[in-house]
């Protein structure tokens, strides 16, 4: 087995998306939806703006670690622009990585610099939290 | 106290290298390690003579029964209570969830009557309170605690005739501040004589001797794990008089007096609070974990373990990038929560095991309401036990200056 250093968990890439504030914001009018990681108590919202199919604008308001942080910032850049559809396929591959499966690096836009994440089982929700609040905002009818 | 090597051999997982570092183990809170001898009594049981107890007449049900039977006693003799003032249970938190629930449908709380608990507790002595509560329409009152830091003057006056039960722990799981339980006793007994007084001992009972009747407290709760036993073992001590007029909590095999269609009348103490089959390998760990801080002795383990602490204390107060809750002083023994400015718990402990070995703890320890208190979402704990020596101190400040370099 390979053994995977915390500096790549760590990267200065990632240490960079975490204290982004480019997408920590509200957005108003848009879909919206509350995610909680119930073992730690951090807590993300993640707002998405669609129109005609395709989400114009993401943003993500809440608190966490760095792994949380930087994984919601870099999700809300990769997303905004493609339809709900593309959004979708990548948040699929997006889990897959992080469970230590198979997945295309293609599809995800970037998201492969947090390829080590299914090394450290503990962390794993950190970074899932806002991809699972992602899909509760897109299916979300309000 | 033994030697670090003494440690190392009882201990085998200090010899353990986590990221090519020396383990070094400060969530002792949460669960402390495990001694070769307590493992190797459990496997002697397990292997040699386990069968289930007080049933059958075979050689081996017969001592199982007897194993059991002394591990009660020994534990017994350990807070100083009397056998059948002593249950076992899964740990703290079942006894507490018995307790609660238990004097609740005893109708030992009066419908005018209140239950006095604070906000620096455990979830497990406050949520079945506070649902007690709920349930059978009990009046539930929180002390507040200002800035995560417990008063007694200021808790006295939370208690007048009204109040018919307090439930207090007696080390906080987050600042490690030591309830002064003693005080608390004889001043509550003095504005109520028959008030019934509850300790949590998940913190209190591993690191300070505990006489139950010197102390005069109804009920008291703690855990085997934290204290070198096994998980799924723990105990709820309460004064026979209490316990006798308590219904029971579970229903089932080995708790009854006679069963019939229309009725079940129930046993004896302290079995009527022991439905179903024990954990009878966890009752003798715990008992193996008991003979062996007796051997070390209580007194040398608390003074070791608040030495320790305003150690790392000291040391801690000197990081400027840290936010040390609780009293900073040698109020607090053996748990230290703190933040590293700007930065999630989460990150500090997970670059602190990669980078040091150090394992700490991050989170809000089950504490919800005394995170509310600091202000807080979540923090870092340390917490040592008897294995633990200045040079682990060292490391972990060492550590945390790393940590700061990086993610500052």
């Amino acid at each position: 087995m390979v053994k995977i250093g915390i500096e790549d968990l760590y990267s200065d890439i990632i240490l960079d998306y975490a204290k982004n504030s480019k997408y920590r914001k509200e957005i108003p009018a848009s879909k919206k939806a509350e995610g909680k990681n119930l073992s730690c108590g951090d807590e993300i919202t993640i707002f998405v703006k669609v129109d005609k199919g395709k989400i114009v604008e993401a943003s993500y308001l809440g608190h966490g670690c760095i792994i949380s942080q930087a994984s919601a910032a870099m999700m809300c850049e990769i997303i905004e622009g493609k339809t709900v559809e593309e959004a979708e396929k990548i948040l699929n591959e997006v889990i897959k990585m992080s469970q230590g499966k198979e997945y295309d690096k293609n599809l995800i836009d970037g998201m492969e610099v947090f390829s080590d994440i299914s090394n450290f089982p503990m962390r794993i929700k950190c970074f899932t939290l806002s991809w699972h609040t992602l899909e509760e905002a897109i299916n979300n009818q309000d | 106290m033994l030697s670090s090597n003494e440690y190392e051999e009882e201990f085998p997982v200090l010899k353990r290298k986590i990221n090519g570092h020396r383990l070094v183990y400060l969530d002792n809170a949460a669960t402390s390690l495990r001694p070769k001898r307590v493992m190797e009594a459990v496997t002697e049981y397990s292997l040699n003579h386990h069968a289930n107890v007080h049933r059958s007449t075979h050689t081996l049900a017969s001592e199982a029964t007897e194993m059991f039977e002394s591990s009660r006693q020994k534990i017994a003799k350990f807070i100083n209570a009397q056998e059948e003032e002593v249950i076992f249970t899964k740990g703290t938190t079942e006894s507490l969830n018995l307790l609660a629930y238990s004097l609740a449908i005893s109708k030992i709380v009066k419908p005018d009557e209140e239950i006095l608990i604070t906000t620096m507790e455990h979830h497990s002595n406050f949520v079945p309170w506070q649902q007690i509560g709920k349930i059978f329409n009990i009046k539930i009152k929180y002390f507040p605690l200002r800035k995560g830091i417990f008063e007694l003057d200021e808790y006295l006056k939370y208690i007048n005739l009204k109040t018919k039960i307090i439930s207090i722990t007696g080390i906080s799981n987050v600042t490690g501040q030591v309830i002064p339980i003693n005080m608390i006793v004889e001043k509550a007994r003095k504005i109520r004589k028959d008030i019934i007084i509850i300790v949590d001992g998940a913190q209190y009972v591993p690191h300070i001797s505990v006489n139950v009747k010197s102390l005069d407290i109804d009920f008291l709760a703690f855990s085997g794990h934290k204290m070198l036993g096994p998980t799924g073992i723990g105990i709820l001590y309460g004064k026979k008089e209490y316990l006798e007029r308590m219904s029971p909590f579970l229903y089932g095999g080995e708790m009854i007096d006679k069963v019939s269609m229309e009725d079940t009348t129930f046993t004896i103490l302290p079995y009527k609070f022991e439905a179903g089959t024990p954990n009878v390998e966890g009752s003798i760990g715990l008992a193996k974990a008991v003979d062996f801080l007796q051997q070390i002795g209580m007194n040398n383990i608390a003074q070791h373990d608040n030495e320790l602490t305003q150690y790392a204390l000291e040391k801690m107060k000197k990081l400027d990038f840290l936010e040390i809750y609780g009293p900073k002083n040698n109020l607090q023994s053996s748990i230290i929560s703190f933040n590293v400015k700007g930065i999630h718990p989460h990150d500090v402990a997970h670059l602190l095991n990669e980078i040091a070995g150090v394992a700490i703890r991050s989170g809000h320890h089950c504490a919800q309401p005394m995170m509310t208190e600091l202000g807080v979402r979540s923090t870092c704990r340390v917490s040592f036990y008897i294995y633990n020596q200045n040079e682990d101190i060292d490391i972990l400040i060492e550590g945390l200056k790393k940590v700061w370099e990086w993610l500052k």
